[in-house]
């Protein structure tokens, strides 16, 4: 009897979930033209205020490709100008005092690319930001893309409370930081001779590393009576890494939108996110604020919007229930031949040891040096002690 | 030659009736390809049967037979089978000769006029004219007396209105035909088994035919106006299996170009889906018509959207025609009688829809005895019981289906799996009284689905219907047919992902309809069609509630909505010439939204946005907001090329008042219906087609090109990233462009052999375009760009081999061209993430489609007399397992932008199913 359920299960699971998805790679045609990219926005975060100006690039060969030598201002409806000054790599920027950037007041960019294409951005105006609400975890196992296979981790959450007098719109950015360890001190070391450090040094041991989580986070509580919301996701960490291991920082940065900017970026999201699936949908023609004045035909990307800014960082140590099962990359080698084994290449090459001495056993960088991993040993300012 | 001739004819006038020993002697053949001669040799090697035939007709012929079981006669008349030539059986022995045969029985009376007849004329007779004679002999023929003698004007012609039965349950038999060789000329019973005809005053020899049936030959003897019924029996000896029915002689002289049927014979063998039988999917075999992928619910006819077909069951309109998002059809077939696809030239008694008009009519249930069959496959199991109430005069039908998925989802062990389940049901029942002058017929409809999510979001939708059929015959020229009819379709979606915005929306929607309907023979080359059809469309589009106490979501309310509908139509079939048939009709048809309705009006030369609200006007209950009203003509020319020929011309406009609104490339299961109101119109297709077809001589092969070109105006587009969950303002989200589509369809059928089935070649285009003068009111910058289901090549093939009459092998290949698709052509970055530039829109396609599908069905024993009859289907779905693409999308994962493949059914699904019967193989 049970065999039998269990075939009949196994028939309705191949037709009901065996819907397979896999990489493919369809072949493209490139795009014959190029278009300007023109990403920034006013906040006041902080008083410097940065645009970015690329090109597009053929989808076979992605790279980032900025565009120098532009003339770059910023305009705000009470008739000022602030001009921003080139920084390199397709970055624009420019010091506004705080006095300019009150809620209420609308920017625009205006851009003359070297060819001397203008281009211009409508106007956006400043919304007030309410205070981040509060930001938590909790402990869930995530479907991976393969069917049926879960990851085990902490899915993170935004609760948001505006005013109800505020804006409806909202984005967020999101980075971690993360404290992760080196698994061995750096005590011996063999550079055609043996030598002993003592007291073993612990400079590499230790590293932090932060990084923009890729993600666009949007909401708008335009359908909802009051302007708040519980339970919006934003990432999940699995435990398949060491970020939960020592310490995990994560910053949220709430943006407060017009309606167009969120227009933007939500559909930036639905197509970079949210495609694929039963019932799927056309990719969006994402509408950008950003216009050439000069080739009124010709598509500029991008957006360039005014917000204002709120923050919260949140810390992260000992998970409950939830077991790391992460991968060093450390990978010790048993030296078989003894230390003649080793490529003076390598040197100086860092055996596995103690106080007493050490073991034909060789450790690769990453054994010994956390900034192999990109991170850094400096401890970051916010880093709790 | 004309000896053997001549020695037939003269054996004629001393038939026995005596059946030797030989004829019946149950032998074993073993025969792969050998010549008829060598047949022979065997049957008189193991009988001592001798076969008397002509060289020349049988020299040609290979004989291939595996029977380890088979009386003489038999396997005889099995090698003969799909040839013109008959076996008959003269004393002891076996004579072959061409066209229908010899009498097997002699009767009993009326064996003078046979003597005389044929006698006389023997000496002097060519060998096609006896075969002209043997078609028309009189001697087994009973004579149907029509009218009153006397009771004719002298010269003018008697109309005789007619009615063919099935003998064994006295349902009608639809699409039955009735030829009389002499004047070539002939008749189609329609739906209710009903034809007419107009004869001069004399004797004839009438043929009626329809497959799966005895062939029966009646001699009519014309008096007067006057009314026949003829009951055949169903061949159960005799029966063969059809792939797609539509007699030879139907399909020359159908009136109607683009009009496909299928028969339940050939859908049952077909290889399904979850053993399951899917007239949509054998649809979507049939050249012209698509459908995008597996779960795609819904079809694209010659290149229209999936809202662009009318469904219809007994005059129901079903407005969701699957289950379990596409993968099933929304009802038993079983029941389903007949099945039409109108394509080309719709009749002027259907409008509404722009592309095409699925047709189903039930079966009405046996009027002789009371029956039952069923069928149990992985997913579902379904019984159908019917039988007499009053026995020939009345009769009634149940179905009952229901999934039990759920029971096995609930019982495994996997807590995603778990939390997910799926059901579906559907009862249909119909009660008919069929007195001699007047039908009655009421049928009820019901399905339900219900599907949940993972626990986060819970679909359920079902499809209500009644109809009440009345047919009067008022005389031999007129016959009248009204109906009333309501169907309601619902939808209610609750969602949970997100605990502030969990809503609930309910939707509803009512179609109420009175028709009359008339057909009208008004002399012997003109038929009227002509009636009157009132709708009412009740819309309750429902309101958007929040769902849990934390959700705080805006309760949205979407309205109602009301519209009318009332339509005229008028449309002759016009015999201009005996080989050449014009009917032209024509539709008016008034729609109306009707209040209680707020309308918005908005300011001009601004985006149509509840921004831009100028003013609001208001309509009170059941006041007319707007009228919409624009005839359809008709016309459809049949010209008869030759007995094996035909050529069809037709030209067809359509109306549309009513549309989906869905942006999602297959219809989601919370898909609301929206009527034309004040700011959207009603749509409108034209639609040019010529076609050309021809039987292939002898060869069992039927062939078919046809063309068309259709235009379609108002056809609704929308805006990107429309909501129709959030905005109640339709008009906001939609555009109306423009769409074309043009097409070759070529067919090739062969029927009523050992291997039979179709091949199906199209070749398609259909591209949309909205160009507002706006830039807000144009989709990709208002170019052109392919629809959504522009699918330019598809090759199907269906085919059957029938190793023996219990076991039979049929396979699916289809192939299409990937459908189009929007790539992105290049890459930025925004804060180092990449994000994708999309390319025109459907400037691309997926990989191309192609599937393989294999069954087996093996068929209980062949004894007549039995209780159950069971049959097994073991099909495999997708046997090459090949992973079609069902779309191809990109996502920006972890910063990094990756592209992927989505299959829906990516491995081979086997399946076995069982179905049953009280009765015979042959009982229905």
């Amino acid at each position: 009897m049970h065999q039998t359920k269990l075939f009949w299960f196994l028939l309705i699971f191949t037709l009901i979930f065996t819907s397979c998805i896999k990489e493919f790679n369809p072949v493209i045609k490139s795009a014959d033209e190029k278009k300007y990219v023109i990403t920034g926005s006013v906040s006041n975060a902080d008083s410097a205020q940065t645009v970015n100006i690329s090109m597009t690039s053929p989808i076979q060969a992605p790279a980032y490709l900025p565009v120098g030598g532009c003339i770059v201002s910023i305009l705000d409806d009470n008739g000022n100008t602030f001009n921003l000054s080139e920084t390199g790599n397709g970055n624009y920027s420019a010091v506004i005092d705080q006095v300019y950037l009150t809620a209420g007041t609308s920017f625009k960019l205006s851009v003359t690319t070297p060819d001397g294409e203008v281009i211009e951005s409508d106007y956006d105006m400043m919304t007030e930001s309410p205070s981040v609400d509060s930001v938590y975890y909790i402990t869930e196992d995530h479907e991976g893309l393969i069917e049926g296979e879960f990851l085990k981790g902490i899915q993170f959450y935004i609760d948001l409370d505006g005013a109800e007098t505020g804006t409806r719109y909202y984005r967020w950015e999101a980075s971690e930081t993360w404290e992760y360890h080196a698994d061995f001190y750096r005590e011996w070391y063999y550079d055609g001779e043996i030598h002993h450090i003592w007291p073993p040094d612990s400079s590499l041991k230790v590293c932090w590393r932060t990084r923009y989580i890729p993600r666009i986070f949007t909401l708008t509580t335009g359908n909802l009576i009051e302007n708040k919301f519980r339970k919006l996701p934003l990432h999940f960490v699995d435990n398949l890494t060491t970020k939960l291991a020592y310490g995990y920082s994560l910053l949220i940065k709430q943006y407060a939108l017009s309606e167009t900017a969120y227009t933007y970026w939500d559909q930036l999201r639905i197509n970079s996110e949210e495609q694929g699936g039963l019932y799927e949908t056309q990719p969006l023609a994402i509408q950008g604020n950003i216009h050439s004045i000069t080739n009124p035909d010709k598509e500029v990307l991008g957006f360039f919007g005014a917000s204002t800014v709120t923050t919260k960082r949140i810390f992260v140590q000992n998970v409950p229930n939830l077991e790391l099962d992460f991968y060093s990359f450390c990978n010790p080698v048993v030296l078989r031949k003894g230390l003649v084994e080793i490529d003076p290449q390598d040197y100086p090459a860092f055996l596995m040891g103690d106080a007493l001495g050490y073991f034909e056993v060789l450790l690769n960088d990453a054994c010994v040096d956390c900034t192999e991993l990109r991170g850094s040993t400096i401890k970051p300012d916010f880093w709790p002690n | 030659m004309k000896k053997s001739v001549l020695l037939i004819l003269a054996l004629l006038m001393q038939l026995s009736v005596v059946l030797a020993q030989g004829l019946r002697t149950v032998m074993s053949f073993n025969l792969t390809d050998v010549t008829f001669a060598r047949f022979t040799e065997e049957v008189q090697k193991g009988s001592g049967v001798k076969i008397w035939t002509h060289a020349e007709w049988t020299d040609t012929l290979r004989v291939s037979i595996n029977d380890d079981n088979i009386e003489v006669i038999d396997a005889v008349r099995q090698v003969l089978k799909g040839t013109s030539l008959t076996a008959c059986v003269w004393n002891s022995d076996i004579v072959i000769i061409p066209g229908e045969g010899l009498p097997a029985i002699l009767p009993s009376y009326e064996q003078e006029y046979i003597i005389d007849t044929s006698a006389k004329k023997a000496k002097k007779l060519t060998a096609t004219e006896e075969r002209y004679i043997t078609g028309r002999k009189p001697g087994v023929i009973q004579t149907l007396r029509i009218g009153r003698s006397g009771g004719s004007m002298k010269g003018s012609k008697a109309r005789i209105i007619g009615r063919v039965l099935d003998n064994n349950n006295g349902e009608p038999l639809i699409n039955a035909t009735m030829y009389i060789a002499e004047i070539r000329t002939g008749a189609v019973t329609d739906l209710n088994g009903y034809f007419t005809i107009m004869l001069k005053p004399g004797k004839y020899n009438a043929v009626f035919e329809i497959l799966g049936y005895e062939k029966t030959r009646y001699l009519i003897d014309v008096l007067s106006d006057g009314e026949i019924k003829v009951a055949l029996n169903s061949a159960v000896i005799e029966m063969k299996e059809f792939v797609v029915y539509g007699d030879r002689q139907m399909n020359i002289k159908a009136k109607d170009p683009g009009l496909d049927k299928i028969s339940m014979k050939s859908v049952r063998e077909l290889p399904m889906l979850m053993g399951e039988r899917d007239i949509l999917k054998v649809s979507s075999m049939l050249p012209g018509i698509v459908s995008t992928g597996e779960g795609a619910s819904g079809l694209n006819v010659r290149g229209g959207g999936s809202d662009q077909n009318a469904f219809y069951i007994n005059k129901i309109p079903i407005y969701n025609t699957s289950h379990l998002f596409g993968f099933f059809p929304a009802f038993n077939s079983d029941i389903i009688k007949d099945f039409s696809i109108y394509k080309g030239h719709i009749p002027a008694q259907y409008g509404g829809r722009l592309s095409s008009v699925f047709n189903i009519v039930t079966r009405q249930g046996n009027r002789k005895r009371f029956t039952a069959h069923g069928g149990l496959s992985p997913i579902t199991g379904n019984i159908v019981v019917e039988g007499p109430i009053k026995k020939d005069t009345s009769s009634i039908l149940l179905s009952l289906r229901s999934s039990y998925s759920d029971w096995l989802l609930k019982r495994i062990e996997d807590p995603s799996i778990r939390a997910s389940s799926a059901n579906f049901n559907d009862v249909a029942a119909s009660v008919n009284y069929d007195l001699n002058k007047t039908q009655m017929s009421v049928f009820v409809y019901h399905s339900d689905d219900r599907f949940r999510l993972a626990d986060i979001t819970e679909y359920a939708y079902s499809n209500n219907g009644t109809s009440f059929n009345l047919i009067q015959i008022f005389s031999n020229r007129l016959r009248g047919e009204f109906s009333l009819i309501g169907s309601q379709y619902d939808f209610k979606t609750t969602d949970t992902q997100d605990e502030s915005s969990a809503y609930k929306h309910a939707y509803k929607m009512g179609h109420y309809e009175a028709r009359a309907d008339f057909k009208h023979m008004i002399s012997d080359v003109h038929t009227l069609d002509y009636g009157a059809d009132f709708i009412i469309y009740k819309l309750d589009k429902g309101q958007v509630n929040p769902y849990g106490e934390s959700s705080i979501r805006i309760l949205v309310d979407h309205g109602k909505e009301q519209g009318v509908e009332g339509a005229l139509y008028l449309s002759d079939s016009y015999d201009v010439l005996p080989w050449m048939n014009l009917t032209a009709g024509m539709r008016y048809a008034l729609f109306m939204p009707i209040g209680k309705q707020t309308v918005y009006n908005y300011f001009d030369g601004l985006p149509l946005d509840a921004r831009y609200t100028s003013d609001t006007l208001e309509f009170g209950n059941n006041e007319i907001i707007k009228r919409y009203s624009q005839p359809d003509v008709r016309v459809a020319v049949n010209i008869e090329t030759d007995v094996n020929g035909s050529i069809k011309l037709a030209f067809n406009q359509m109306h549309q008042n009513l549309f989906m609104l869905n942006n999602t490339i297959t219809v989601a299961p919370n898909t609301q219906w929206k009527l034309a109101d004040y700011h959207l119109e009603p749509s409108r297709s034209e639609q040019f087609s010529a076609g050309v077809f021809r039987i292939l001589g002898q060869t069992g092969l039927e062939a078919s090109i046809e063309g068309y070109y259709k235009r379609s105006s108002n056809y609704p587009e929308f805006k990107d990233g429309a909501n129709f969950l959030e905005n109640p303002r339709a008009e906001t989200n939609v555009l109306q462009g423009e769409q074309n589509a043009l097409g070759l369809e070529f067919f090739l059928k062969r029927s009523s052999r050992k291997l039979e089935g179709w091949i199906s070649y199209t070749y398609s285009r259909t591209t949309t375009k909205v160009d507002g003068a706006n830039p807000w009111d144009k989709v990709n910058n208002g170019e052109l760009f392919p629809s959504n289901f522009d699918i330019p090549n598809a090759v199907n093939a269906v085919l059957n081999y029938h190793f023996t009459r219990r076991i039979t092998m049929s396979s699916v290949i289809a192939y299409q061209t990937g459908k189009p698709i929007t790539y992105p052509v290049s890459i930025y970055y925004i804060n180092g993430v990449p994000y994708l530039d999309y390319s025109k829109r459907n400037a691309y396609r997926i990989p191309d489609y192609f599937r393989t599908d294999l069954s087996l069905t093996i068929e209980g024993n062949l004894k007549k007399n039995k209780l159950l009859h069971s049959s097994f289907i073991f099909s495999v779905y997708n046997l090459t397992g090949r992973a079609n693409p069902y779309s191809v999308y990109f996502r920006t994962d972890n910063g990094r932008i990756r592209s992927f493949r989505y299959s829906v059914i990516g491995v081979p699904i086997l399946t076995a199913t069982w179905i049953f019967k009280l009765g015979n193989y042959a009982s229905d």
